[in-house]
């Protein structure tokens, strides 16, 4: 059983091997005792499945509160309340537009936890949309997305999009006013695109108008599709950054002789294996002055910490303020104004200046500046810190895209009223 | 960071506990206990005794599959004493639901009998509220959402303070028998039967379509309106009309409250298919036009005047000093109309003046006549006053104060009054055709004449005063222009067919493919374009008028001079062809007819 063990001697039969059970069950699983050492703590890290995603040791700079506000974690964090609320709620959700509304009713008055977990599932999903957002503003402003990262920055914003989407997929799913006119507002905006606009929207709700079809689509897309891309996009997004060195940090020229030194000695006497071929800057073990410590416990905590305080604030905020949950659908009725989701309302406001550039070809010109961005702004200098002179002009520019999409969703949220009248929300 | 991680755990456990607390200790619960030891105090029977105390709370249920779509009715589980005569004197939610001859429940060997189970009926059907509910707030539906609150117990916050306290109760669970007590005279409906007269006796068929009722379309269709609104929304839109809708031009009724309590009752219990009816039976209602039937109204000596008010005429138009704000003043109309055209309006408002918005209201001949009697005797004309107090008590309705065409009830009126202040308009025509307009009215439109109100020397002051005041510069003297007094082109199937192809060409941008004036461009054009179809007002224009303003435009309009545009006089004659045959289709055909 416990192979690393030696000492411990195959004894007298049965009784000592059921009194050794919990012991070597343990030492099965964990293969490592509570470290004590530094060679333990780095064991702990690449023998447990759960933690070798981690490195073994991190640069301080990666452990700096204020460095990354733990932003990235949060939205992990958040996908896995939302991945377990979801389940939970799936349990109990029919994809029906006779049934999907009573469901709702069923889970607020009868279903053992049932508004709670709405409210949970309601809240990140909200959250995540927020926060990831918010990791994308972080990494920007740092610079981390220059090289080696660019790619890894292409994923991040994918992984935005399929956030939203997925957002916006779920919001159908109550069946209520709020959800049918909002996914109205938001695939009727997804039409205005040129020449294969309406039939995107079509594919996308089945029908021409959001209905059963739409509904059916919808669930499918948020409980099955979009779920199993943003994980598939998330593993590849963690193991980028595991290849491409360790999250940014500002650049410690000490520090490179010490690498130079170590790649090169090794490589007159050692022979490689495999892994020895594997280019990219590697993992430093053993006594290089640097300024990393060991992932084990220090990373862990950390995470840790993130982790209860992102779970400690969705229970707060889910026990305070109920998911929203209007009239059932009314397709004769619409409320005016018909807003969508929050986070499309800058879209919204923009469409209501003009259908084309603000719903499609502002948002589009967006994003393509985003996937490129690390392609176009080839300075290495600045990475690492925030809001480094040296990137004046670049976090101008992202800035000012931001303020702007912002007060856009301000305007739209607080500041229109019926038929998209400006109104005073004081 | 420790020490935060500790803090940070604690609350997740202090907020689990809550989580738990908060989900697992029901209000109902604790009904349902009490209800167990009462009943248990109460009873006089052993065997009963057992049975309650074997009893734990659970969530009672109803499903009923009879009314409509499924109804899942969870009331029980805090009413749980409803169907327990015991419980009468009870404080709620313990109280048992009261016995009444009424409704059909009957009492056998002193024991009653309901005639609405439970069992079969639920509580939803009768009561609204939310049946699936177990918390009271979204049970009987006191969120702001639930479209159905608990009828008559129940206000929603969001409804509006001033009359929210009118909105309770059982009057208005009327409305829910109605779904099954269709008749027209069901003596447990009196307030749904009321209102039923009252959307006939008010005029609200006139403007509103109700299925198999009526088929008014200026206002909202409201076959569908206890679906749609709530009660706080239908007594809104009856008191204030424009409170949901500023632009509505729906009047301001002003009746009793008692009269608008049963309009909201009957409204309410309007939602398309009842339960009493089948989709098919619905269908008929809708293919086939329900004739209304009004009874007629009062006879006798004073009937007309007395029609005026009960039919609610003045609810848009002006007579005396009532003022519905909407249609033209009938205080002279015994001078300014005759008989024949008054009864010809009523049977067909549209048969005068073709845009009119006044409904086809369905009175009873009678009716009509003894108005149109009472109507020829307003025979006073105005006292004699200064041009400008003519203009304001007679004029000023429709043009307006300012004289710009911005009248009162401009805004109802097609076509809409001219404005008088536009110079090029105005300057441009003789003074003599503005005295005919005045003197002779304007043909198929709100225009009257004023001959017999107005001597010839208040025409000319009433003139003279609007060609000061508002249009302010001097008429210009335009020389006469070369167009023939009689449309040299004779009328033919080819001459039409061309002036139509020269039509389709040229003018539909304005006035429309279907020549009524509402082309594309209308839209931004004012004055308005001519409706071409306004039989009434063509026949009323000479030759040369047609001829003029095409060849040489109208100024002041945005009628341009198609001479410049290579339109021959043939050309024009033909299109003159082509408007007048399809004015008088209607009429050669009843020629032909007869």
């Amino acid at each position: 059983m416990s192979t690393l063990l030696p000492e411990t001697k195959p004894e007298k039969g049965a009784w000592s091997a059921l009194k050794e059970m919990p012991s070597n069950v343990w030492s099965s699983i964990f293969r490592n005792p509570l470290p004590s050492t530094d060679l333990e703590r780095a064991s702990t890290s690449f023998t447990n499945f759960f933690l070798h995603i981690h490195p073994v040791k991190v640069h301080k700079n990666t452990l700096r509160p204020i460095y990354t506000m733990g932003l990235g974690l949060i939205s992990l964090f958040l996908f896995f309340i939302l991945v377990a609320t979801g389940i939970l709620l799936m349990f109990y959700y029919v994809p029906s537009t006779t049934q999907a509304y009573d469901r709702m009713l069923d889970l607020r008055g009868t279903v053992a936890f049932g508004i709670f977990l709405r409210n949970m599932h309601r809240w990140s999903a909200h959250g995540m949309v927020a926060i990831v957002f918010l990791h994308m503003c972080r990494v920007f402003l740092t610079g981390a997305y220059k090289k080696p990262r660019e790619f890894n920055w292409v994923l991040g914003v994918l992984l935005l999009l399929v956030t939203l989407f997925l957002s916006f997929t779920g919001y159908l799913l109550p069946w209520d006013q709020l959800a049918f006119w909002a996914i109205t507002v938001g695939s009727s905006i997804a039409g205005y695109a040129p020449l294969i606009g309406q039939q995107m929207k079509f594919v996308l709700l089945g029908d021409t108008t959001v209905g059963q079809e739409a509904l059916l689509r919808f669930y499918v897309l948020h409980v099955a599709v979009l779920p199993s891309v943003l994980v598939l996009l998330i593993a590849i997004h963690f193991w980028r950054i595991r290849k491409d060195g360790g999250l940014s940090r500002p650049e410690q020229p000490q520090c490179e002789t010490a690498v130079v030194k170590m790649t090169l000695e090794p490589a007159k006497k050692k022979v490689y294996g495999l892994q020895g071929f594997v280019r990219g800057p590697f993992t430093k073990v053993g006594n290089v002055p640097d300024d990393s410590v060991y992932a084990w416990p220090n990373l862990l905590l950390a995470e840790l910490f993130v982790f209860v305080l992102t779970v400690s604030l969705i229970l707060l905020v889910s026990l305070a303020f109920n998911a929203p949950l209007e009239e059932p659908v009314n397709v004769m009725h619409p409320p005016n104004p018909a807003k969508a989701p929050w986070y499309f309302l800058g879209l919204q406001e923009m469409v209501s200046y003009s259908a084309f550039w603000g719903g499609i070809g502002i948002p589009g010109l967006m994003v393509a500046l985003l996937l490129i961005v690390p392609y176009i702004d080839r300075g290495t200098k600045g990475v690492g810190r925030w809001f480094a002179k040296e990137r004046l002009l670049a976090n101008t520019i992202f800035l000012t895209l931001v303020i702007l999409n912002v007060i856009f969703i301000i305007i739209g949220t607080f500041f229109r009223g019926p038929n998209w009248a400006f109104v005073s929300p004081f | 960071m420790r020490l935060a991680l500790a803090i940070a755990s604690f609350v997740v456990l202090i907020v689990h506990g809550v989580v738990f607390y908060d989900q697992f200790f029901y209000r109902w619960e604790r009904h349902q206990t009490a209800y167990f030891e009462q009943a248990r105090s109460l009873s006089k029977n052993e065997r009963e005794r057992a049975e309650l105390d074997a009893r734990s709370p659970r969530i009672e249920q109803t499903i009923v599959t009879s009314f409509g779509d499924t109804r899942v009715d969870r009331c029980t589980t805090c009413h749980i004493a409803s169907d327990d005569p015991r419980f009468a004197g009870h404080a709620q939610p313990l109280k048992s639901h009261p016995y009444s001859a009424a409704m059909g429940d009957v009492q056998r060997n002193g024991r009653w009998e309901r005639r609405h189970k439970f069992s079969d009926f639920g509580c939803t059907v009768c009561h609204d509220g939310q049946g699936r509910g177990l918390e009271t707030k979204y049970s009987h539906g006191e969120d702001e959402f639930w479209p159905e609150p608990l009828t008559g117990y129940v206000t929603q916050a969001t409804w509006r303070k001033d009359f929210a306290a009118k909105l309770k109760g059982n009057t208005y669970m009327e409305a829910n028998c109605a779904q099954c007590h269709t008749a027209e005279d069901f003596a447990g409906t009196p307030s749904v039967n009321r209102g039923r007269k009252l959307f006939y006796a008010m005029n609200c068929y006139g403007c509103h379509k109700i299925d198999g009722m009526s088929e008014g379309t200026l206002g909202p269709d409201l076959t569908e309106a206890g679906k749609k609104f709530k009660i706080d929304y239908l007594w809104e839109s009856i008191v204030e009309p424009r409170a949901n809708l500023a632009s509505s031009f729906m009047p301001k009724f002003n009746l009793a409250e008692r009269d608008v309590r049963a309009l909201v009752v009957f409204l309410k219990s309007r939602r398309g298919v009842n339960f009493a009816e089948t989709s098919l039976d619905r269908y008929k209602a809708h293919v086939e036009n329900v004739a209304v039937v009004i009874p007629p109204g009062t006879a006798g000596e004073k009937a007309g005047e007395q029609l005026i008010t009960d039919r609610a005429c003045t609810a848009c138009h002006k007579l005396g000093d009532r003022d519905g704000g909407i249609a033209p003043d009938l205080s002279y109309e015994g001078l300014i109309r005759d008989n024949l055209w008054l009864m010809d309006h009523f049977t067909n408002p549209r048969s005068r003046v073709p845009d009119s918005i006044m409904p086809t209201f369905r009175f009873p001949g009678e009716d009509f006549e003894r108005i149109t009697a009472y109507l020829g005797t307003l025979k006073t004309p105005p006292p004699a006053m200064p041009p400008a107090d003519t203009y304001k008590t007679l004029c000023a309705r429709c043009h307006g104060e300012k004289g710009d065409g911005e009248g009162k009830v401009a805004w109802y009126l097609d076509p809409a009054p001219r404005d008088l202040t536009k110079v090029g308009f105005m300057n441009s025509k003789p003074r003599e055709r503005f005295v005919a307009s005045i003197q002779e009215g304007v043909a198929g439109t709100s225009m009257p004449s004023w001959k017999n109100a107005l001597k010839p020397e208040q025409v000319n002051g009433v003139l003279s005063y609007v060609l000061t005041t508002f249009t302010k510069e001097p008429s210009r003297e335009i020389k006469p222009h070369n167009v023939p007094d009689q449309n040299p082109v004779a009328s033919s199937a080819t001459s039409i067919q061309h002036g139509e192809a020269i039509f389709l060409e040229r003018c539909t941008g304005c006035h429309g493919r279907k020549a009524d004036g509402k082309g594309p461009n209308s839209l931004d054009i004012t004055p308005k374009p001519r409706n071409l179809r306004n039989a009434a007002f063509v026949a009323s224009v000479n030759d040369r008028r047609l001829f003029d303003g095409i060849l040489y435009g109208v100024q002041g309009t945005a009628m341009p001079s198609w001479i410049d545009y290579g339109l021959s006089k043939n050309d024009v004659g033909d299109i003159v062809n082509f408007i007048r045959s399809i004015n008088q289709k209607k009429g050669s055909q009843q020629n032909a007819g007869q």
